[in-house]
């Protein structure tokens, strides 16, 4: 699994704070500690930043590749700004996130990918939003974002589509769709695009305490559907640790192997079964009971967990 | 041709709750009504003869309400100064419930407090032996106030007592268990924190046969379809088994209906509207008929020509064949 950090986010007052100070040490910490962590990419979200986007990307560029050598990603709506990142870039193949299907942000932002050699991620949504069923998702893939790269002769091995994870709180139906689509995606073209996604979408909404098992689950059924590439949490281990479990097949704990084969389940485009499952151990239920939610197949609640499976009513 | 109607053969099926309380039961009302049961969709009769009827209620005020359409108190007249004249009036109306909105202020315009509260309620109670669902103001303070005082005072009554929501629900869900009464939880249109309300509720130790839930919707023409997706989704979610939605669900049509502007306005509107009185109860009876072919076990009416109306559709939706 290729992580691309997500710590470097805006949405994080510690990042807010230390950029308005220009707080260098404090990114190139966050830098490090990501890698170290098992990041092979970093994403770099600054927002918009509107006004000061062309001297705030070069700025961050210049001061994470001071400390480190993987892939940045540079993630924002500011095209500007972005080009201005990209002119700093002086270490690995950078990228930009993100494009979608609308029509002034394809016909723009591929162009520049290509003019500075970046990867480019492209988002399955155009104009009237994010489509729920995975079909209408891998369409506006080949028929909108590929396309695209290929008119202007971009190769489609440097293009990484990005079909949306979605909150399981509020968006719950989209959550087995998206599952389908990165299924698909892979064999929709010759040769595939990558595919990333932004795993802890899945859990925005969610209280703090459930966060971790649901993006953890969600991320096994993902890769049991292929998927190899994600934006998250580095320092989340987890996370990392159900990761090695399915990419090394380690059914050693009654856990491993229920990982092991709900993402074989997921493969085999079977749904997770009962008899996968020890309902004794309340570990496994829980599993159990989040692969429900994100199969939509049970309504999410924030307290999905405490839920008897009884009749309830003493 | 013979041709096989496919059938679903669900899991799960709703709770069936039972409010109001006989002399024999520890209450005083004649009769009591019974909800839920069902193992199908709504009135898929070759599935399953539906165990109940959705019921009927009417909605009434502590004191004579400052905001309702002039239409509605022509229709009432004078019994809508006094609760239990008016719901003695809805019983002949041919409710089956009687749903009573405790206000902020009495008639006089002193402020309502949980003794006036207590006296409404007993009004009601003495007018009318239909089976009673108490609503407190909307404050979750004053709700918890009035609820507690009414619980106390009616023991044993099998009333309906609310609003439980998200932010208040301990208070009047812990009177409800100590004065065995029955709870409605409401939540805004959104099957996850619905279902969540449930569970809160559940987890204080209520039997899921003394609750109810109110998704919200909206009227006809305002909403009225993303109400009916959710108690849809309800409805399916608990026949294929999820104990957390297989709640009786109850809404209040007539509260909508009666905001819009189409029942709202009598003057100014093109005369292809129709007569204000019949436009107005139309737009309340088919409100109504639609949230009860989504699901509904109890929907809140305020007009009485409404009653009958949605009690015709209701008769020829239950019978068979």
């Amino acid at each position: 699994m290729y992580i691309i950090g997500e710590n470097i986010h805006i949405i994080s007052d510690k990042v807010k704070t230390a950029l308005v100070d220009r707080d260098a040490s404090f990114f190139q910490d966050l830098a490090v500690a990501q890698v170290e962590a098992g990041a092979q990419a970093l994403d770099l979200n600054l927002g918009p930043r509107k006004k000061d986007g062309e001297d705030v990307f070069p700025w961050m560029v210049q001061t994470v590749e001071a400390v480190v050598d993987v892939p940045l990603s540079l993630d924002s709506t500011n095209i500007r700004g972005i080009e201005a990142g990209l002119k700093a870039v002086t270490k690995a193949q950078p990228m930009i996130n993100s494009t979608s299907a609308e029509e002034v942000r394809l016909e723009e932002v591929p162009l520049l990918a290509k003019r500075y050699g970046a990867k480019l991620v492209a988002l399955t949504m155009g104009k009237s939003g994010i489509p729920v069923s995975a079909d209408e998702r891998v369409n506006i893939a080949i028929e909108k974002l590929i396309p695209r790269m290929i008119e202007i002769d971009f190769p489609v091995t440097d293009l990484i589509i990005d079909p949306l994870v979605l909150t399981v709180s509020g968006c719950q139906e989209y959550c087995p769709e998206l599952i389908e689509a990165v299924r698909t995606i892979q064999v929709a073209w010759d040769p595939p695009p990558a595919i990333s996604v932004g795993l802890s979408n899945v859990s925005n909404a969610v209280p703090f305490e459930n966060r971790s098992l649901i993006n953890r689950v969600y991320c096994v059924m993902l890769m049991g559907a292929g998927l190899q590439m994600m934006i998250a949490n580095p320092f989340d281990e987890d996370l990392k640790e159900v990761v090695r479990i399915v990419e090394e097949r380690d059914g050693s704990t009654p856990l491993g192997r229920l990982f092991v084969a709900i993402s074989d389940r997921v493969a085999a485009m079977e749904q997770p079964a009962k008899e996968d499952v020890d309902f004794n151990d309340p570990d496994q239920v829980k599993v159990w009971k989040t692969v429900q939610i994100l199969l939509n197949k049970v309504i999410y609640a924030d307290s999905y967990l405490q839920t008897r499976s009884s009749q309830g009513g003493e | 041709m013979q041709i096989e109607i496919p059938k679903d053969n669900w899991q799960g099926s709703v709770n069936t709750v039972t409010l109001g309380a006989t002399p024999e039961e520890g209450g005083t009302r004649t009769r009591t009504v019974t909800i839920g049961g069902q193992q199908t969709l709504p009135f898929l009769h070759f599935e399953q003869t539906p165990p109940n009827r959705p019921v009927i209620a009417l909605e009434i005020t502590a004191a004579r309400p400052g905001d309702w359409s002039p239409v509605l108190l022509d229709a009432w007249g004078d019994a809508i100064d006094d609760p239990g004249n008016w719901a003695g009036a809805c019983e002949s109306a041919g409710a089956d419930l009687i749903v009573l909105s405790l206000g902020l202020t009495e008639a006089d315009g002193r402020s309502a407090d949980p003794e006036s509260a207590v006296r409404a309620t007993k009004s009601t109670l003495g007018g009318t032996g239909l089976p009673l669902i108490v609503l407190g103001p909307g404050q979750a303070e004053l709700d918890n106030d009035f609820v507690i005082a009414v619980a106390d005072a009616t023991k044993g009554e099998r009333l309906v007592l609310g609003l439980c929501e998200d932010s208040n629900y301990r208070t009047i869900v812990a009177a409800a268990m100590a004065n065995d009464h029955l709870v409605v939880g409401r939540t805004p249109m959104d099957v996850n924190l619905a279902k969540q309300l449930n569970i809160l509720i559940t987890d204080m130790g209520l039997p899921l046969d003394r609750i109810v839930m109110d998704p919200t919707t909206g009227a006809l023409g305002y909403g009225i379809e993303y109400g009916y997706s959710v108690m849809e989704r309800l409805r399916i979610a608990a026949l294929q088994g999820d104990a957390m939605t297989q709640l009786p669900l109850l809404v209040n049509p007539g509260a909508e209906a009666w905001k819009t502007k189409e029942a709202k306005v009598g003057e100014g509107v093109p005369d292809s509207w129709g007569k204000w009185e019949e436009r107005a109860s139309n737009w309340e009876t088919v409100t109504a008929v639609a949230l009860i072919e989504a699901g509904a076990d109890i929907v809140v009416l305020r007009h009485p020509d409404s009653v009958t109306r949605v009690r015709n559709a209701l008769d020829e939706l239950m019978a068979v064949g």
